[in-house]
């Protein structure tokens, strides 16, 4: 119940409670036991002094002398609080009675032997005793109205004394608990002002030697901690980054002067194969022309093999030169472009696509690759069905998707998908040369997007990417 | 008292009414006057004997007064017994300090022996002296109900006020006779000092 409010007031809270409840608890122990105590001792008083008269009134009871016996309870009054006495003889008849003119009303036969509490008197009769024999019953009756007229005193005495007592215990632990309060406050706002403004060259101060004061310590121990490898760290990520770029360049490089290297020895192996078909044919046999033929493939292989490589390689070092672009007609141009490929029956389903900002070659590369993909794996159905579409993710993001019902794949290698040179089929099921998904990732993710896929053997396969609305 | 006249009267009235019925009014009133009389005489002396017997309760005897721890307490009747069957009735199973109680009744002082309460009867009035110098150094308790007893050297005298029976108790005598009577019978009597008034 204490947990949301100020640290100030929970301590101030718990020390009033606890000395509250010790104060009320002692209080009424010690009422408690004054009633009790109270009670016990008059019941004491009243019976002795009714020993004393009873004593007193035998001779009266037994020579039957009501003059003596009204003058012996007529005793009595020294004691305020008794506002009735009554003797009873042996018949049970009121025998003499004290005050004389009482307006009490006397029971009108003894009953049983003792005192009993009843609405604020004490009441109650003893027997009237001499040498053994019993000569009648003493009844009296005591107003108990002054004790409690005195507990009454003693309570607003004891209310006052908790009151100032309350008071003296605000006074104290208001003092007392910015001893544990104050260092915890100020760690509070420190850890406040490091937290919000990041500002780690800030310390706390330090009040004592206790456990607050190790916790100060240990706090600014951390801060300086935290200092330290906040400087070194920025030191090292620039550090790091400026590795990175000199190694990806050099990659780059690399990979694009191999690529555009390769690709003259190539057209010499093409070109003198195409020679050698044409002049010496007839001096070859049947073996000899189909190594030539294998030969040729190879090298047109390895050509697309290259060509691709450097489409990855310009995708990844070209500027993005960003426009609008119309997805949707960037599509069709795709598709129509590629109906060469198609062997048999497409149902074809392309809904309605946005608008986007992105750099028109790549897009239209991203949208190549996917439709390419979608047609190659999908050929063996017929009819194959492919689906074009774009959902708004709703958060700032289209997101694209080309579905098919082609032999798909499995789950387990979704993470290899977007690999370069990753192929899930043997080339001579599917050709291809592994470079396209990984293109599309390059593509996407250069235009701030993200790229994924889900599949099933034979089961079709869905591929995703995402680009964000707008550009910043 | 009053209930026990009122018992009277109604049977009384009973008497009376078989008896007017029978021609013998006369006679009869004269003689339920009689018996009205006789039933007050009783019923004081049944109070007289309840008191008497109540007197061991408030009196010490010295420790010679008596023979042994367990022996009775003798309450004697000396010259005509006036309360007939009601003082036997009272201490039939009375006991004081775990002594019995006991009626003895004597004709003459000389035959008192174990005694501790002596009433002496109004026919003794005239051997009073006699009987006290008898008694004399013995510790016995000598009540009365005649004028002058305890004026006279007795112990106890019942008196009869405003229709109360009450005691004059003459302390000298009983000091003399080594008893002492407690204050509390005390302050019911009227203390009597003899030679003076």
């Amino acid at each position: 119940m204490l947990q949301n409010i100020p640290i100030q007031r929970k301590l101030m809270t718990a020390n009033l409670l606890t000395s509250g409840a010790v104060l009320l608890l002692t209080c009424l122990a010690f009422f408690a036991y004054e009633v009790l105590t109270f009670r016990q001792s008059t019941v004491e008083k009243l019976s002795t002094l009714g020993k004393i008269i009873s004593a007193n009134s035998t001779a009266a009871l037994a020579f039957d002398d009501r003059d003596a016996a009204t003058e012996i309870l007529a005793a009595l009054k020294a004691e305020p609080h008794i506002v009735a006495a009554g003797l009873y003889g042996t018949t049970g008849k009121l025998f003499a009675q004290y005050p004389v003119n009482s307006p009490a009303a006397f029971p009108s036969a003894p009953e049983q032997d003792g005192y009993h509490f009843e609405r604020g008197h004490l009441a109650g009769f003893q027997p009237v005793m001499q040498s053994g024999r019993r000569l009648g019953t003493l009844y009296m009756e005591y107003n108990m109205g002054a004790m409690y007229e005195q507990l009454w005193q003693r309570g607003k005495i004891a209310a006052l004394v908790m009151v100032v007592s309350l008071l003296t215990a605000y006074l104290l632990s208001r003092t007392l608990q910015k001893q544990i309060s104050m260092p915890i406050l100020a760690l509070a706002e420190i850890a406040n002002a490091v937290s919000k403004q990041r500002d780690f060259s800030v310390r706390a101060v330090k009040f004592g030697e206790d456990e607050l004061g190790l916790l100060t310590d240990a706090f600014n121990q951390m801060l300086a901690e935290i200092q330290k490898l906040n400087a070194t760290l920025e030191e090292r990520v620039r550090e790091r980054t400026g590795q990175l770029e000199i190694a990806n360049k050099e990659l780059e490089a690399f990979s694009y002067s191999v690529s555009h290297d390769l690709r003259a020895p190539l057209r010499h192996v093409d070109g003198f194969v195409d020679l050698l078909r044409k002049q010496s044919a007839e001096k070859l046999d049947e073996r000899g022309r189909r190594y030539l033929d294998i030969i040729a493939a190879s090298a047109r292989q390895m050509g697309t093999l290259i060509d691709d490589l450097l489409v990855f390689s310009r995708m990844s070092r070209g500027d993005l030169r960003r426009a609008k672009v119309a997805s949707e007609s960037l599509v069709h141009e795709v598709r129509d472009a590629l109906q060469g490929e198609i062997h048999g029956r497409i149902v074809w389903k392309v809904d309605s696509l946005p608008q986007v900002e992105a750099d028109t070659a790549m897009f239209r590369q991203v949208w190549a690759n996917l439709i390419g993909n979608a047609i190659k794996y999908s050929r063996t159905r017929d009819p194959a069905e492919i689906e074009i579409g774009c959902t708004d993710s709703g958060n700032g993001e289209f997101v694209f998707f080309v579905r098919d019902n082609g032999v798909g794949f499995d789950m387990q290698y979704v993470d290899k998908l977007f690999g370069v040179f990753q192929r899930l089929h043997r080339a001579d099921e599917f050709e291809g040369t592994g470079i396209g998904l990984a293109n599309v990732r390059r593509i996407v993710s250069r235009h701030g997007g993200r790229t994924w896929a889900e599949g099933r053997v034979d089961g079709g396969a869905t591929f995703f990417f995402s680009l964000p609305k707008t550009t910043n | 008292m009053a209930v026990l006249s009122t018992f009277t009267n109604r049977w009384v009235d009973y008497i009376l009414k078989m008896l007017f019925r029978s021609w013998f009014v006369m006679p009869a009133l004269l003689f339920a006057s009689g018996l009205d009389l006789c039933a007050q005489t009783m019923r004081e002396y049944e109070v007289k004997a309840a008191f008497l017997n109540d007197f061991a309760q408030f009196v010490e005897w010295p420790a010679d007064a008596f023979v042994g721890v367990k022996n009775p307490i003798v309450i004697g009747i000396l010259g005509d017994d006036p309360f007939g069957d009601s003082l036997g009735e009272i201490v039939r199973d009375e006991n004081v300090d775990n002594r019995p109680v006991v009626i003895e009744r004597y004709q003459r002082v000389q035959d008192i022996k174990a005694c501790q309460i002596l009433f002496i009867s109004q026919s003794e009035n005239k051997r009073l002296e006699e009987i006290f110098a008898g008694l004399k150094d013995r510790s016995i308790l000598t009540v009365g109900d005649f004028d002058g007893f305890a004026k006279r050297g007795g112990m106890i005298r019942f008196v009869t006020e405003k229709n109360k029976i009450r005691f004059r108790i003459n302390v000298e005598a009983a000091k003399t006779a080594n008893l002492t009577i407690s204050s509390k019978l005390l302050r019911l009597a009227e203390i009597i000092t003899p030679g003076k008034d």
